[in-house]
C-alpha cells in the first residue's frame, strides 16, 4: 500500500505531469499492478490533472489481462491456463475462434471454477487477427489498461510473462513483443530453419522501411498499452497479422520494444502456416506492409 | 449465322429480363440491379448500334471482334473489382458481428451465473 502522496511522487517520475491532485484513499501498486490514474488534458495550459486515486473507482482500476486465441487447441489449452492461474492473479480471456474439437468445452469446464477464467466464443472460424481482435473488444469494455496476447499451444513461456509485462510497464511501450533471439539460449525453441529465414525477412524489410530495429516481429508474445489496445480494437490486420500489427505501431509512432522471452515447441494443435501457406503468409504480409507504408499516419 | 451483333441484341434483352425477375425476387438488391441494367442497355445499344463499336475499333486501332473483346473485358474487370470491394466490406461487418455476438453471449452468460449466485445465496 502506498499513500497518495507516494503515488503522486511515483507519478511525477515517469513524466507524468500532474496538477491539483484530488485523492480519495490509498492507492495500491507496484510494478505489475501499476497507474491507478485517469489524466484530464487541459488543453488550454498543457498541463494534465490527475483526477483522481482510481483505486476507489474500480471501473478505472489498473488490470491485465491474458488474451488467449484459441482454434483447435485441445491438447495444450488446459495446461497452458492451469499455469498461468498457478503463477499469476491476471484475469485470463480465451477467445475461442470457432473451435471443432474439445477446446470449448475444456475452457468452459475451467471457467466455471475459475472466475479469473473467462471466454468469449466465436460462431465460426474468423482466423487468427478476428479472434484477437474480439479480445481487444473485451479488453476495452473491461477497461483492462494492459492485454498480454499469449498462446495456447504452449509455446509461450510463463515465466516470462512477469518479466515482459514489467519491462513494458516501466519502458511505457504500447507494444512490446516477447523476442526467442534477443538473447540467445541454448535451449530456447528457435523454430524451424525455413521460419527463421522468413522471420529476418520480416525484421529486415520492418528495418528497410522504418529504421526501427526488431528481432522477432512474428512472435505472438506480446503486451499491448491501453491505448494500442483500443486502437487495434478499432482496426487489427486479419490473416497472419503480427507483422502488420508491428509495422503499424511504428508507422504511427507508437513505442515498440522488445524483450526477451523463451518459447517452446507447440504442445499440440497444427500450425496454421503451412505447405503452400507458407508462400502465401509471405507474399500476403510483404504486400501488407508495403501498402500500410503509403498510409497517412493515423494515430495523433 | 448469328451475327455478332444480333448476340449483343439478344445478350442485352436477356440480361434486362434476368435482372429484372431476380430484382422483383427480392434476390438482387436494387442498388446492385442498376449496373446490370445499365450493362443490358450497353449491349443492346450496341447491338442496335454496330457503328459504334467499329469507331472504338478504328479508334483503338483493333479489329472488329478484339474490340469487343475488349469492352466486354473491361466491363467484367469493373464488375469483379466492385464485387471484391462489396465483398471486403461484406466481411469486416460480418467480422464485427460475429464478434459482437460473441461478446454479447459472454456477457449474458456473465448476468446468468451472477443471478444465479444472487439466488443461492
Amino acid at each position: 500500500m502506498t499513500t497518495p502522496l507516494e503515488t503522486f511522487e511515483w507519478l511525477k517520475l515517469r513524466g507524468h505531469r500532474l496538477s491539483g491532485t484530488v485523492f480519495h484513499g490509498p492507492c495500491t501498486f507496484d510494478t505489475h499492478v501499476v497507474l491507478l490514474i485517469e489524466e484530464e488534458r487541459k488543453k488550454d495550459r498543457g498541463t494534465c490533472s490527475l483526477v483522481a486515486c482510481v483505486q476507489d473507482i474500480p471501473h478505472y482500476q489498473m488490470k491485465t489481462l491474458i488474451l488467449i486465441p484459441a482454434f483447435n487447441e485441445e491438447e495444450a489449452i488446459d495446461g497452458c491456463i492451469k499455469s498461468l492461474l498457478d503463477n499469476y492473479d491476471y484475469d485470463i480471456l480465451v477467445v475461442n475462434d470457432g473451435s471443432t474439437d474439445e477446446t470449448l468445452k475444456i475452457v468452459s469446464a475451467l471457467s466455471s471454477h475459475h472466475p479469473r477464467v473467462k471466454f468469449i466464443s466465436l460462431i465460426c472460424n474468423v482466423g487468427i487477427g478476428g479472434a484477437i481482435q474480439a479480445g481487444f473488444l473485451y479488453a476495452t469494455r473491461h477497461n483492462y489498461c494492459m492485454t498480454v496476447q499469449f498462446d495456447g499451444d504452449g509455446q509461450h513461456d510463463v515465466n516470462s510473462l512477469a518479466g515482459i509485462i514489467s519491462y513494458a510497464e516501466v519502458n511505457q511501450l504500447d507494444l512490446c513483443i516477447g523476442s526467442r533471439f534477443c538473447n540467445l539460449e541454448t535451449d530456447n525453441f528457435l523454430s524451424t530453419p525455413l521460419r527463421r529465414l522468413g522471420i529476418r525477412f520480416f525484421a529486415a524489410l520492418i528495418g528497410m522501411l522504418t529504421g526501427t530495429r526488431v528481432t522477432d516481429p512474428t512472435s505472438g508474445y506480446r503486451v499491448y498499452s491501453k491505448a494500442a489496445t483500443q486502437l487495434f480494437s478499432r482496426y487489427y490486420p486479419d490473416d497472419y497479422p503480427e507483422p502488420e500489427a508491428l509495422f503499424f505501431c511504428v508507422r504511427n509512432g507508437l513505442n515498440v520494444g522488445e524483450f526477451p522471452v523463451r518459447m517452446h515447441e507447440r504442445q499440440g494443435g497444427i500450425s496454421s502456416i503451412r505447405y503452400f501457406k507458407t508462400l502465401y503468409y509471405m507474399i500476403k504480409v510483404t504486400v501488407a506492409i508495403l501498402i500500410d507504408r503509403l498510409r497517412r499516419k493515423e494515430v495523433q | 449465322m448469328m451475327s455478332a451483333e444480333l448476340l449483343m441484341l439478344v445478350g442485352g434483352i436477356v440480361g434486362f429480363m434476368v435482372t429484372l425477375y431476380w430484382v422483383r425476387k427480392r434476390e438482387i438488391r436494387e442498388k446492385w440491379c442498376v449496373p446490370w441494367l445499365a450493362l443490358a442497355v450497353l449491349l443492346l445499344f450496341f447491338g442496335s448500334f454496330p457503328d459504334v463499336v467499329m469507331a472504338i475499333a478504328t479508334w483503338a486501332r483493333l479489329s472488329y471482334a478484339t474490340a469487343v473483346l475488349a469492352v466486354s473485358l473491361t466491363i467484367i474487370y469493373f464488375f469483379a473489382f466492385s464485387v471484391t470491394v462489396s465483398l471486403s466490406r461484406q466481411y469486416h461487418r460480418n467480422l464485427r458481428l460475429t464478434q459482437e455476438v460473441a461478446l454479447l453471449e459472454q456477457r449474458l452468460r456473465h448476468i446468468e451465473e451472477c443471478q444465479k449466485h444472487r439466488i443461492e445465496t
